[in-house]
């Protein structure tokens, strides 16, 4: 069984938003509903002696996933490969997911009345596609795959230097990583 | 729009207040049945309990985004909120079968009702009552302090001020409803109301400025940022006026006034500072643990209410 | 889109199409069943963007169905601008907009019709071979802010222009005014690989860029004093003694003139007017020319800085020559244009234009470079060498703010008519009010556009047009490249939508030009233009699906054959061209289009600098904000001020300012950075509301946000060569927008 992840290079990532409208436009959210942001820092310091940088975001697909122990439901649950997803039919909008989650990642459709997220594209995933977040970063910023491969390129950059994960503190155990 | 999809919202809070209430209401039932005597407390406060916890349990359901799936909530043993939902039922079925103990048999016709003689059942109901009432009463606060990205809500002072405020409220509103349908058998127990009320109060006041207190030097950023708020941030308002003057100084002074109106007006308002609290707890949970430029990032997207937003519809 | 559609089903087709939101025309494929695409996504195997996708890309469904597209030719029945419409029958549109500049013809002349363009989006050389054969010299674009006058400039110098990066080899990148971190993205991605096997960037810019932040060293200028930058390299290159001995004794002519003109020049005398130190300077001069080969990239900033703006691409010119970074691996390449396929000069019909009419061009007589007595100079030299010309919808055009003076004053001579095709010049063109005005003044006018634009809704007709996946698209530069990428159609065009090229097709037969229109179709005349090729199709469809591309073998260093495009051969950096046209043969000083130096009284009144535009994501200049997806993002527009500069003048964080120049106002939102000199000012470009009524007087509220309102397109403020006119480097103030003015008009 693979364990997907996501490794997003900062040093590549130059903040165009493009993930954000892929990610929309594919998954048919309404206009207000966006499953992975992309911020900036900075500039920090002072004229001119600046640094800037951007943190595309999305699920996080925690190991440790606290909006699955949260729902009273049982509709957020984890696949055996790491991704987390919602199904939609079991889905009360109870919100408990929304904020249990620290990221952020989570967002109730005022339409249907459920919590929505990203689930890393998974329907592509089954097909052997890559998430459409990916293909669509002209800057290839967005690296996906299998952690549990050794090869893999998700696998080097992890292990590699650099590497990190967002809000590491509270034992979520995210695997999206960030190189910075 | 900036927040608009994100968390919970007044219907919740004002579920917590309800069930809240009612929680603190069973337990005064459950302690005055076993430590003080039967009957020695108001019909309509053991009634109400159990219904304002279903009023609760009406409001968390419109707060759900699709209301008329509700009973999947029972799903997942593993969610505090299902073990919420299941100990709350427990309370409010459990709550009214003691309630039914004090029913005046004259009013449907009978002599007696069957079962008002089942001594032994009426002890473990008020025992499960106290028990459950507690449970209901502590909840919310478990709840949200188990957040661990929520600052504001995070750590066990949540469930104490929780606890608290439920007791504070369920003790006015049991001597609310001893103003409307007194006991049986009065002596002490109304009386001791209002002081146990303001006794309370004061109480909660002391562990609220100590939460707010710890919350703005003792954690972390984020936590001194969500204390901030209460302080002189967007909430401060709301909790100096109305939940520190008008939910808690004021009824301190009116409760320990000897006067009944007096006691009842402060009991009235110790509800009102009750309700609000918690949509101010609610609301000070939209505060996470913010990602790098997050709050920059949504503070420039849409309210919701801009023009582009409604043109070329289909 | 994608989500619920199946694309495994039955009968569906892989088209391969492409996007054209921005000239960078990604692939794309699309899927298509009975006529509709159903979902699209980026080409993988496209060379430019390998399957990458802008945010504007990603929309190009719902841009293709939106429902503010115009779909039907319109015909003005109430007053001018009123938004009264009456849905006409192509077929007579296009009869009475013939008659009618028939009409005009035969009163004025056929100058008296001009048209407008925007930048390039479509197949603007038949627009031109309308234009030769009716007898017009006047058709005009916003090209002249656009790389043209850079174009026409190196190619007086070494004969073409390097657009060509052979970035593979390169060791050092500058991006001069260039930001392909928003402006340019499949090309970004390049530059970060390579940075990160060691290539060094340079950017020079005056804002803290997506790509400034990535750079190894930011020379943050005073707007509009690249010339001080330029002249002050020039200097320490040659001074000391980084410069290529052999190549410029073997290749260039004119060095000791340029040693001796720049020696005044030193980063010491460029420093106060480029607001970086001696030390920035001397340090971005060592990292380029140290490490070889090198490029330096075109970037639109300088051909926007009016006035210096054609002495500064001299001097940047200068700066490949002396270098060697010119045709080597590794540097900026002279590719020439195709000499296999049939370029868009080839097809525009130049021949077809009298010497008579020629010489009316409108701004000729002062702004030779990119009109026909420039353009014919630097094309006899380019047809020597080459074989080929440059394309002249693009190097040779009408200078366009004389031609909105020409409909204000009828000076040199009435102009009454103009047909748009392709641009929103309320937007895009300098010095908005004068267009608003002209565009109201002007007796007849037509426009082919997606949208009810400010532009369009003054207009007498607004015609439908087909977009990327309704047409065919053939990439090759502005016609100046050697390669071609070639994409498909997906769709016919929906509803009554046409292809521009049929617009000028049609409208040409309707006035007379019957034999000159071959092709009925875009693929007909394309596959003209590739059959040379001699690849084995039979249609310009069958190339797309079996080849797609067509890159000749490269050839380095072809000078050593061929000699450069020029009079003597050689890389002319003493320009005997330039001096023949009456200008000066070495690129003089001449400072930012207003500065405090030269201008101290305006200064005192108007203390900032200011810049305007720099592309931005989402947006594309004027368009797309109707896409909600897009406009979710950034809904309002933002400037960007220091946080020492607002804190002086009470402006926080996201407060309404207006930005004032002597020519009007406009309001956006204030954007603290430090990214920013604390005297310079930065407006993103573009602005309306298209949610609001397009129709006058509000129109759309085009003259709110504007950046045009304040820009200058005076003679005395374009520059002497082009005449592109000065969108950065101005002299501006800001204040708040008082509470009560925030719903009020300017
Ligand atoms: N102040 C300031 N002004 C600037 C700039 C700046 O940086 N600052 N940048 C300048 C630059 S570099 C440029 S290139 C120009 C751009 O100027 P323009 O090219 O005029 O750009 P837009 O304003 O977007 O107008 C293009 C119009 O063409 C329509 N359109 C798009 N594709 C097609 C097509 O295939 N056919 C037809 N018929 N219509 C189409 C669009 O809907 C839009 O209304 O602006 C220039 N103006
Ligand atoms: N998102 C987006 N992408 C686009 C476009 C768009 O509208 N939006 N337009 C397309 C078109 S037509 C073009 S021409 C290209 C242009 O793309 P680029 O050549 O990259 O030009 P700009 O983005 O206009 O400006 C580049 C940078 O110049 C800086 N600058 C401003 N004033 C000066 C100055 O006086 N000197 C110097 N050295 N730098 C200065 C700005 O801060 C900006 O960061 O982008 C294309 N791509
Ligand atoms: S598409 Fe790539 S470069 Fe653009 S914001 Fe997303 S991750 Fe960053
Ligand atoms: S990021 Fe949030 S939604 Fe995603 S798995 Fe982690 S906790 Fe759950
Ligand atoms: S909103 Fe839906 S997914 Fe989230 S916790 Fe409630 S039931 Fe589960
Ligand atoms: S993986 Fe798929 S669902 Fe998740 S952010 Fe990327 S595009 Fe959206
Ligand atoms: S708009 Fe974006 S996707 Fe389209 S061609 Fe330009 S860069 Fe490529
Ligand atoms: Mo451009």
């Amino acid at each position: 069984m693979a364990r997907y992840a996501m490794v997003i290079d900062t040093r590549r990532c130059i903040g165009c938003h493009s993930c954000t409208v892929a990610c929309k436009v594919h998954n048919e959210l309404p206009v207000d509903m966006i499953y992975n942001s992309v911020t900036t820092v900075g500039p920090t310091g002072i004229y001119p002696d600046l640094h800037m940088y951007n943190v595309p975001t999305l699920c996080m697909h925690c190991a440790n996933a606290p909006c699955v122990d949260a729902c009273p439901t049982g509709a957020s649950q984890k696949r055996e490969d790491g991704v987390v997803f919602i199904e939609d039919k079991k889905c009360v909008g109870c919100q408990a997911c929304i904020m249990a989650c620290p990221y952020g990642a989570r967002v109730q459709n005022h339409a249907t009345g459920a919590a929505q997220k990203c689930d890393f594209c998974k329907d592509r995933l089954d097909v052997g596609k890559k998430p459409h977040c990916v293909n669509t970063c002209h800057q290839k910023a967005r690296i996906f795959g299998d952690l549990d491969d050794e090869t893999s390129e998700v696998y080097k950059l992890v292990h590699g230097e650099n590497s990190a994960r967002l809000l590491g503190e509270l034992n979520t155990e995210p695997y999206v990583f960030y190189i910075y | 729009m900036k927040n608009k999809h994100e968390g919970w919202g007044w219907m919740l809070a004002v579920d917590f207040f309800f069930a809240g209430m009612g929680g603190g209401m069973l337990v005064i039932a459950g302690i005055v049945e076993l430590f003080i005597g039967e009957g020695r407390i108001s019909l309509v406060g053991n009634l109400l309990g159990p219904v304002f916890m279903c009023i609760g349990c009406i409001f968390l359901v419109f707060e759900l985004g699709r209301p008329f799936q509700s009973w999947r909530v029972f799903m997942n043993p593993k969610a505090i909120l299902t073990v919420g939902a299941w100990i709350m039922s427990i309370a409010i079925v459990v709550g009214l079968a003691y309630a039914s103990f004090g029913l005046n048999p004259a009013w449907f016709g009978m002599e007696k009702l069957f079962w008002q003689d089942w001594n032994g059942v009426r002890k473990v109901l008020s025992v499960v009552c106290l028990v459950t009432g507690l449970v209901v009463a502590t909840y919310p606060g478990v709840l949200l302090s188990r957040h661990k990205c929520r600052p504001f809500w995070v750590g066990p002072g949540m469930i104490t001020l929780f606890l608290l405020s439920s007791l504070v409220t369920g003790v006015a509103a049991q001597f609310l409803s001893g103003l409307v349908l007194p006991p049986v058998a009065v002596p002490g127990v109304m009386q001791a109301l209002p002081a146990l009320a303001g006794g309370l109060l004061f109480f909660q006041l002391i562990i609220w400025i100590g939460y707010i207190w710890v919350k703005r030097t003792g954690g972390t950023e984020a936590e001194a940022a969500s204390a901030q708020r209460w302080i002189d941030g967007d909430i401060s308002a709301s909790f100096k006026s109305i939940v520190l003057l008008l939910g808690t100084l004021v009824p301190l002074i009116l409760l320990l006034q000897s006067s009944l109106v007096a006691q009842a007006v402060g009991a009235l308002l110790v509800l009102v500072g009750g309700v609000s609290i918690r949509c101010l707890v609610v609301r000070a949970g939209s505060d996470r643990t913010w990602l790098p430029g997050e709050q920059k990032y949504k503070n420039r997207l849409p309210f919701g209410d801009e023009a582009f937003l409604k043109a070329w519809n289909k | 889109m994608s989500k619920n559609i199946d694309l495994e089903q039955e009968g569906i087709e892989v088209k391969k199409s492409a996007c054209y939101f921005c000239h960078q025309n990604c692939g794309v494929l699309a899927y298509v069943k009975d006529g509709k695409v159903l979902d699209i996504e980026g080409d993988p195997e496209f060379p430019t963007n390998q399957g990458g996708l802008c945010c504007r890309g990603n929309i190009a469904l719902d841009h293709l169905d939106h429902p503010a597209r115009i779909n039907y030719p319109l015909k003005r029945v109430g007053k001018r601008g009123e938004g009264k419409w009456e849905q006409i029958p192509w077929d007579q549109a296009i009869q009475e907009i013939g008659v009618k500049i028939s009409k005009i013809r035969d009163e004025f002349g056929a100058e008296a019709v001009a048209t407008a363009g925007g930048t390039q989006r479509t197949d603007d050389w038949a627009r031109r071979r309308f234009m030769n054969q009716f007898g017009s010299p006047n058709g005009f674009h916003n090209s002249h802010l656009c790389w043209i006058p850079t174009f026409m400039v190196e190619t007086a110098i070494y004969g073409w222009c390097p657009f060509e990066l052979d970035m593979g080899n390169s060791r050092c990148l500058v991006l001069w005014g260039q930001n392909p971190g928003a402006a340019g993205m499949p090309e970004m991605h390049h530059i970060s690989a390579l940075q990160a096997k060691g290539m060094k960037v340079i950017v020079i810019d005056p804002r803290f860029s997506e790509t400034a932040a990535k750079a190894d060293l930011w020379l943050p200028l005073r707007p509009g004093s690249d010339l001080a930058l330029a002249l002050a390299w020039i200097n320490v290159i040659i001074y000391d003694g980084l410069f290529d001995q052999e190549f410029v004794a073997n290749s260039c002519e004119g060095f000791g003139e340029l040693a001796d003109h720049v020696e005044e020049f030193t980063p010491e005398w460029a420093a106060p007017l480029t607001w970086l130190t001696p030390e920035q300077i001397r340090e971005g001069a060592y990292m380029y020319a140290m490490n070889k080969p090198g490029n330096i990239q075109w970037g639109t900033s300088v051909d926007q800085i009016g006035k210096p703006a054609g002495s500064t691409m001299h001097a940047r010119a200068i700066l490949r020559a002396i270098t060697g970074n010119l045709d080597v691996p590794g540097a900026d390449l002279l590719t020439g244009p195709s000499p296999d396929f049939i370029t868009d000069e080839e097809m525009e019909a130049n021949d077809q234009l009298s010497e008579l009419q020629k010489t009316k061009q409108i701004g000729s007589e002062r702004f030779k470079l990119v009109t026909w007595p420039g353009y014919s100079r630097i094309a006899e030299e380019t047809r020597k060498v080459w074989g080929k010309a440059p394309t002249a919808e693009w190097m040779c055009e009408a200078h366009p703010p004389s031609v909105f003076r020409a409909i204000l004053t009828e000076k040199p001579y009435p102009v009454k008519a103009l047909l748009v095709n392709a641009t929103n010049p309320i937007n895009s063109y300098g010095e908005t009010k004068l267009v608003m005005e002209a565009l109201q003044a002007v007796d007849f006018m037509v426009t082919c556009d997606y949208w009810m634009t400010p532009t369009a809704s003054l207009s007498d007709y607004v015609l439908p047009v087909a977009g990327a996946l309704e047409r065919p698209t053939i990439t090759s530069t502005y016609g100046c490249s050697d390669f071609l990428l070639a994409s498909q159609r997906a769709i016919q065009p929906m509803y009554e939508r046409r292809n521009d090229y049929n617009f000028w097709r049609d409208l040409g037969m309707a006035v007379g030009q019957k034999d000159q229109w071959p092709w009925e179709t875009v693929e007909d005349a394309y596959y003209h233009r590739i059959a040379p090729l001699g690849y084995d199709v039979s249609s310009y469809d069958e190339f797309v699906d079996r080849y797609r591309f067509h890159f000749p073998e490269r050839e380095y260093s072809k000078y050593e054959r061929q000699g450069f495009a020029t009079p003597s051969g050689k890389v002319e950096l003493y320009s005997t061209v330039l001096k023949d046209l009456g200008y000066p043969p070495l690129p003089p000083y001449i400072g930012p289009t207003e500065n405090e130096v030269d201008h101290p009284v305006l200064a005192k009144e108007f203390p900032l600098v200011l810049t305007t535009g720099g592309g931005f994501m989402p947006y594309h200049h004027s368009e797309h904000f109707q896409i909600k997806d897009l406009r979710f993002l950034k809904h309002e527009p933002y400037m960007d001020i220091n946080p020492a500069t607002a804190a002086e003048l009470s402006i926080e964080e996201g407060d309404w300012v207006w930005i004032e120049t002597k020519r009007g106002r406009i309001k956006q939102k204030a954007n603290l950075t430090q990214g920013i000199h604390p005297r310079v000012v930065y407006t993103q470009r573009g602005w309306w509301y298209p949610e609001r009524e397009i129709n006058m007087p509000e129109l759309g509220g085009c003259l709110e946000s504007n950046a045009n309102i304040l820009t200058s397109s005076a003679d005395e403020d374009c520059d002497p060569y082009s005449g592109a006119w000065a969108n950065r480097g101005l002299l501006c103030k800001v204040y708040k927008v008082e509470a009560s003015d925030l719903k009020g008009e300017n």
